[in-house]
């Protein structure tokens, strides 16, 4: 029963890695390719590895860690590489409808 | 038309190769004569669970004190190249490379709690490196990824390149030292018999290799985040006249 629950996860876990990896080849523009890697690989990572917690319960503390990791770095890295994308003005698709840094007070675009 | 030919050739040419693999690959199923020997020697004689770190750390911890000095070399070389570079650019004035802006604050958020979760990590690699995967090259290069983060969220940071250049020194004198002390305790240079064995397995066990391998980590460590530092653009003279 563990082992069909674990199976189960893993496979869900695929299907967002699945999807990351389609949204890399159809979205349009940069920005929306990074969303899409990156919200389905952290969701798709997460799910993988708790599925293998259900396969080896002795390896469940390090995928607990493991998990909180990906958590902390993905959100991060993807972050980092879509404002570095905005400040070097990589252009977005044309049906982008708004754009909320651009239309931010000073005080929070030199920040952000 | 001719790029596209040249496209499927070569897709062919690697699924000619890869099937090959694939077809021929066999699991072998006894070691050989040489690995056998190390695997039943290591354990027994060095008292190390990992026979890899025991090799290199004790057989031919020679070659690793090599590889080490070859990365001291990487990072002379490339502040030599680099600091020619920086002359270049200063002599032809107009460019000036400007000024690093400031980390936003999730990348700075980030970076403060992650970078003591790596360390942790590294230092957990460099300890257990006789027991499981892992060990000082491994460790250090790990410290220097947190370097990277470290410099990432904050550009204007300044390394205390004094201070890593004599660790580094300390750390590659005392690793001499050790292999030393086992041409006069034990059986040879770096022999890792100079500390008590201990029980095989356990956390202070195999002799002088965590020393080592503690050692390694620091020496690669410090000589990474210096290589890592150089690639930065200059900073100093601009923020001199400032």
């Amino acid at each position: 029963m563990a082992e069909l629950i674990g199976s189960l996860l893993v496979l869900a876990g695929a299907v967002f890695h699945f999807s990351a990896g389609l949204g890399m080849l159809r979205m349009p523009d940069a920005y929306t390719r990074m969303q899409a890697g990156t919200k389905a690989s952290t969701l798709g990572n997460t799910l993988v590895l708790a599925g293998l917690a259900f396969y080896h319960p002795s390896w469940t503390l390090k995928l607990v860690i493991l998990i909180c990791f990906v958590l902390m770095t993905n959100p991060v890295s993807s972050h980092a590489l879509a404002r570095a994308a905005y400040r070097i003005r990589i252009s977005m698709t044309p049906q982008t409808v708004v754009d909320a840094l651009r239309d931010a007070p000073e005080r929070i675009r030199g920040r952000s | 038309m001719i790029r596209r030919a040249a496209i499927v050739l070569a897709v062919a040419l690697f699924g000619l190769v890869f099937a090959n693999l694939a077809a021929h690959y066999a699991e072998r199923q006894s070691l050989l004569p040489l690995a056998k020997r190390y695997v039943e020697l290591v354990p027994r004689d060095l008292g190390a669970a990992n026979v890899i770190t025991g090799i290199l750390l004790t057989y031919r911890a020679f070659d690793t004190l090599g590889e080490v000095a070859v990365l001291f070399m990487v990072a002379a070389g490339v502040g030599l190249v680099l600091a020619a570079r920086g002359r270049r650019n200063e002599s032809s004035p107009g460019e000036a490379p400007e000024p690093p802006r400031p980390a936003s604050e999730i990348v700075q958020t980030g970076a403060q709690m992650l970078v003591p979760l790596i360390a942790i990590f590294a230092a957990y690699i460099i300890m257990n490196g006789h027991l499981s995967a892992g060990g000082g090259f491994q460790g250090g290069a790990v410290i220097a990824s947190s370097v990277i983060l470290l410099l990432l969220a904050d550009p204007h940071r300044r390394l205390d390149l004094d201070f890593l250049s004599y660790t580094e020194s300390v750390a590659g004198v005392l690793f001499v030292l050790v292999g030393v002390a086992g041409m006069i305790v034990a059986g040879g240079f770096l022999d890792n018999r100079v500390l008590p064995v201990g029980q095989f397995g356990a956390f202070f066990s195999a002799g002088a290799i965590p020393v080592l391998s503690i050692l390694l980590g620091i020496k690669v460590g410090c000589e990474l985040s210096v290589i890592i530092d150089r690639f930065r653009p200059e900073l100093s003279t601009e923020r001199g006249s400032q």
